[in-house]
Formats: structure tokens, sequence, C-alpha cells
């Protein structure tokens, strides 16, 4: 009886736990499997013919392959550093709770509600070339319409424009309940001293955020390296190749070229880079308990 | 001095106003564009409030079977998943907050690390598992995958939300002769239905809004659920801008209908939910 007891909490876990291995760790083994077999969407339900690490040689010396790694490490990089400055930004100013702070805070959050579908038809409407709002508006000012989503030179800029819309606010919500953290009067005991606002933020506030920041930074390079439904409704990838990140190269090579092994290659490659990510995620937060 | 301060929170209220412009432009534009007709819509310069309002786009939505049946379809899906993904969540989360066990705060961890990586890293196996276990074009086969959308998230919440809960409340049952899942049932999830609603709500914004998911694990036309079926509705070049801007609002309303209604506990979900990590 007595040991039975001290099962009772794992028992209740079963459910939770076998539906997360069932669904991200059991599929991490297949990707692996996939990966170093080769396989074609048709060979699916054949003997898979084994071949190493052929896969991932093949796909490094693929210039598509590295074009799109650097699509993607210039889409995150912007994504990443607009979201987290205009978010912080905004979240300070909300705190100043200057009026109206709750009408602010509910009208900001509604894109993060929206889904990749929606964000990305109401944005590639928007960017119409002839009747979009923002081509629309250039004209009003006689300015030259810009071709938004149809140049290869402006599409990738469009498209962070657009995943910016999208995931600014979970930065908001998360910086502004960070900054409620921090103890006001340590603010007044600086401004007695005579510290600058500018002073304020460095010496006060960025410090004791750095553990919110980091956390905040990572989550969202996680969610940025890793979207590909947004591009796919957006630009499906194009035009030629401008917005096809990794992850989008991924899902094209498995379901639109039928080449799951090198899709299941790109991602494991994936995988490796979001593990890394995960990883020193979990270290900033041990660090910030210690 | 204090002029000095109006004139920076004036700037500020400023910089908020942009934003707010910024932010709902899109969505204005688009619901404007949804009661336009096609000459409208493509007229210069723009209008914002249409000047001849029409209902056209709606009708001809209704008049579509598919995309009327792939909204229920998406309440057939989404209504479970969210029950289901809520029990197991608040099963697990329950054991967080009441026992001390051997390995729980790793797993505790290990559950929060897993949520850092999202779902669409595992496309390619996941399809090919399904295949084999027979459950694509089936809903069980999208329920499945929803739970994982949510789950550690839901999971975090709750516990959260029963540790807050007073541990004497249930002590004085047990002794009347309450069993464990009876504390759980009767207790302490009458006392935590805030908890219990921001869960739930996140599972259903998190399954509604999810496309590529779906959109790999069901490709009969008949079990298509709204995300896919407004992907397939509109094609990929020709696009007619009227019908996709009543297509989009008809999506946005279970959502408009969430922050009507459940404002409050949204926000604080999110901030509880992303903070106490």
């Amino acid at each position: 009886m007595f040991k039975l007891k001290k099962l009772i909490p794992y028992l209740m876990l079963i459910p939770a736990l076998a539906l997360m291995f069932f669904l991200m760790i059991y599929p991490i083994f297949w990707n692996v499997d996939l990966a170093i077999h080769d396989v074609e969407i048709s060979t699916l339900n054949k003997v898979w013919d084994f071949i190493g690490f052929k896969n991932f040689i093949q796909i490094f010396k693929n210039e598509r392959f590295l074009e799109s790694l650097r699509v993607s490490l210039f889409f995150v990089l912007g994504c990443v550093t607009l979201q987290f400055v205009i978010g912080f930004a905004i979240a300070r100013i909300l705190v100043e709770k200057i009026i109206g702070t709750k009408i602010f805070r509910i009208l900001f959050i509604f894109p993060w509600l929206l889904s990749a579908t929606i964000v990305g038809y109401s944005w590639r409407w928007l960017y119409n070339d002839f009747s979009g709002l923002i081509n629309l508006t250039l004209m009003g000012f006689n300015i030259e319409p810009v071709p938004w989503i149809s140049s290869p030179n402006v599409a990738l800029i469009s498209l962070i424009i657009a995943n910016v819309w999208f995931g600014t606010p979970f930065s908001i919500l998360f910086q502004e309940s960070a900054l409620l953290t921090i103890d006001h009067q340590l603010y007044e005991a600086a401004h007695i001293d005579g510290a600058s606002p500018f002073k304020c933020l460095t010496k006060i506030t960025l410090p004791l955020l750095r553990p919110f920041i980091a956390i905040n930074l990572i989550l969202i390079t996680m969610w940025t390296i890793n979207i590909f439904d947004l591009q796919l409704i957006m630009t499906n990838g194009g035009p030629l190749n401008s917005t096809t990140t990794a992850s989008l190269y991924m899902y094209k090579q498995a379901f639109e070229q039928g080449k799951m092994s090198l899709g299941a290659t790109v991602g494991v490659i994936l995988l490796a880079i979001n593990l890394c990510i995960s990883f020193v995620y979990l270290k900033l937060l041990r660090s910030e308990r210690a | 001095m204090r002029k000095k301060k109006k004139v920076i929170r004036f700037v500020l209220f400023l910089i908020l106003i942009v934003f707010t412009i910024y932010t709902l432009a899109p969505i204005v534009w688009v619901f404007s564009t949804s009661f336009k007709t096609k000459a409208e819509a493509n007229r210069f310069p723009p209008t914002i409030i249409p000047e001849e309002p029409t209902m056209e786009n709606y009708v001809f939505l209704m008049n579509n079977s598919q995309m009327v049946r792939s909204f229920f379809n998406s309440l057939i899906v989404v209504i479970p998943a969210t029950i289901l993904c809520v029990a197991v969540s608040a099963l697990a989360a329950f054991a967080f907050s009441r026992y001390s066990f051997a390995g729980g705060k790793t797993l505790l961890v290990i559950i929060m690390g897993i949520f850092m990586i999202p779902i669409t890293m595992n496309v390619i196996p996941l399809y090919l598992i399904f295949q084999r276990m027979g459950l694509l074009n089936t809903y069980t086969g999208v329920i499945i995958a929803y739970q994982v959308l949510v789950i550690p998230l839901n999971i975090f919440i709750l516990k959260n939300h029963f540790d807050t809960i007073p541990k004497t409340l249930e002590e004085a049952a047990v002794l009347d002769g309450c069993s464990t899942f009876q504390r759980l049932t009767k207790i302490i999830m009458p006392l935590s239905w805030p908890g219990l609603a921001i869960s739930a709500i996140f599972t259903f914004r998190f399954s509604w809004n999810e496309f590529v998911l779906p959109l790999l694990l069901i490709s009969d036309p008949d079990k298509m659920v709204f995300q896919v079926a407004i992907y397939n509705f509109l094609g990929l070049y020709r696009i007619d801008w009227g019908h996709l801007s009543a297509s989009i609002v008809f999506g946005m309303l279970p959502i408009v209908v969430i922050i009507v209604f459940f404002q409050k506990q949204l926000i604080q979900g999110i901030q509880k939910g992303s903070l106490k990590g």
C-alpha cells in the first residue's frame, strides 16, 4: 500500500508524458532514421536504402540549402531585433501608465492571437502591387509604388515587417510584466542622485532585466527559426527563392519535391540548432535561480 | 520641469498612437475590404468606410459549402482537443503541485524545455508515423497532434494556480474519506476555474490557429479544417480580395469573441505563464 502511494504522482503524469513523448521525442528518432536513409515519398512504404551520412554531405554542398540558411539568418536577425526593440520600447511606455493603458494593451495583443494563415493573407493584400493599402497610400503621396512581395530584393524585408507585426505583442507583454517586477524606489533614489533617464535605463533597468531579456530573445529566436507557414502563404518562398528560409526549404523538399530524406536531414540540422539554443536557455534559467 | 515632463508624456502617447495604427491598419483594411464590391476594392484612392457596402463576399462564402463545413470541422476538432488537453494538463499539474517525488523538478524543466521546440521541426516524421498508424485523414489524429502545442504551457499555468490553494482544505476532505481523484475534481478544480479558463483559452487559440499540422495530416476535403480550407479556397496566385477578406474576418470571429469576453484572464495568463519560468 505504501509503495502504491508513491506511484500516484507518476500515474497522473503518464497521459501528459505519453502524449509529449509520442509527439516530440519519438518523431526525432524517426527524423534521424529518415536522414540516414534514402527515402522518397513514393518509396515511403518500401524498404529504405541505408546511405549513412551521404544526405548531410549532399545537403551542405547544395547551393539552394546554403542560400536558405543565409535567408534564415537574415530573417531571424531582422525579426528578433525588431520584435525585441519595439516590444521593449512599447512595454517601457506602457508601464508609464499615461492614459488608456488597458485599451492599448488589448489592442496591441491582437495580432498575436491570429493564425499565420490570416496574418499571411492579410499582409499579402496590404502588399498588393496595385490595390494594396500600402502602395495606394504611397501613390497618394506621389511616391513610386514598391513591389513589396514581387521583387526578390524587397520580399524578405516585407516578410520581416509582417512577422514583426505578428510576433511583437509577445515581447510587449513579456517585457511589460518583467518591468513591473522592478522596485520603483530604485528609480526614485537614482533620480535624487541626479541620474539621467538614459543612465537609469543602462544602469538599473537593463541589468535587472537581464534574465528576462535573455529568455525573451531565445524564445522568439526559436519561434522565428522554425516558422514557415507565414512564408508559405505570403510568398511561397519566392520570388526567386528570396524568402525560402531553411525551415520552408525543409517542408518543400519533403512535401513538394517528395524527398523525405533530404527534408528530414534539414530537420535534423535545424533541430541541432534548436537544441543549442534550448540548452543556453536552460543554463540561463539555472544561473538565475542560483 | 513640469512642462518638460508633460511634453515627454505627450510624445510617448503619440508613439503609442502610431503603434496602434500599425497594429490596427491591416485589420481595419481587411475588415473594410470584406464589405466592398470588387470594383471598389481595387479603386484609387482607397476608401476606409465602403461607399456602397455589400454583403456579397459573405454571401459567396456562405454558399461555399466547403468553407462552411470546414468551419464546423474546426470546431469538431478543436473542442475535444481543448477538453482533452486541459484534463491531461490538470492531472499532471496536480501531481507537480501536490506531490514531491523523485525526478519531479527535472521532469518539469524537461517539459518546459520541450515547449521551446516548435512542433514544425517534427512535421516530416509525424506525417510518417501518423500514416503508419492509420491516423491520416482522421479527426482523432489531429486532436492528438494538437495536444503537443499547449500541454507544457497548460501544466505550468495550472500548477501555479493549484499552488495558491491552501492544502488544509484537502486535508479536511481526506479525513472525511475523499479519494485522491476527488480531491482534484471536487476541491482543486472548482477553486481554480480562472486557471482552467486560461488554459482552455490558450488551447483553443493554438488549436484553432494551427495550420501546418492539419495541412499535412488531413487531405480529405470533407474533413479539412478552416485554416487549411482558406489556403485551398484561395489558391496560390489568383486571389479575389473581397472573398479573401470575408474569410479572414470569418476566421477571426472565435478569437474576437475570446478577446471580448476574456481579455483580463488572457493577459494575466500570458504574463503569468511566461514569467514564472
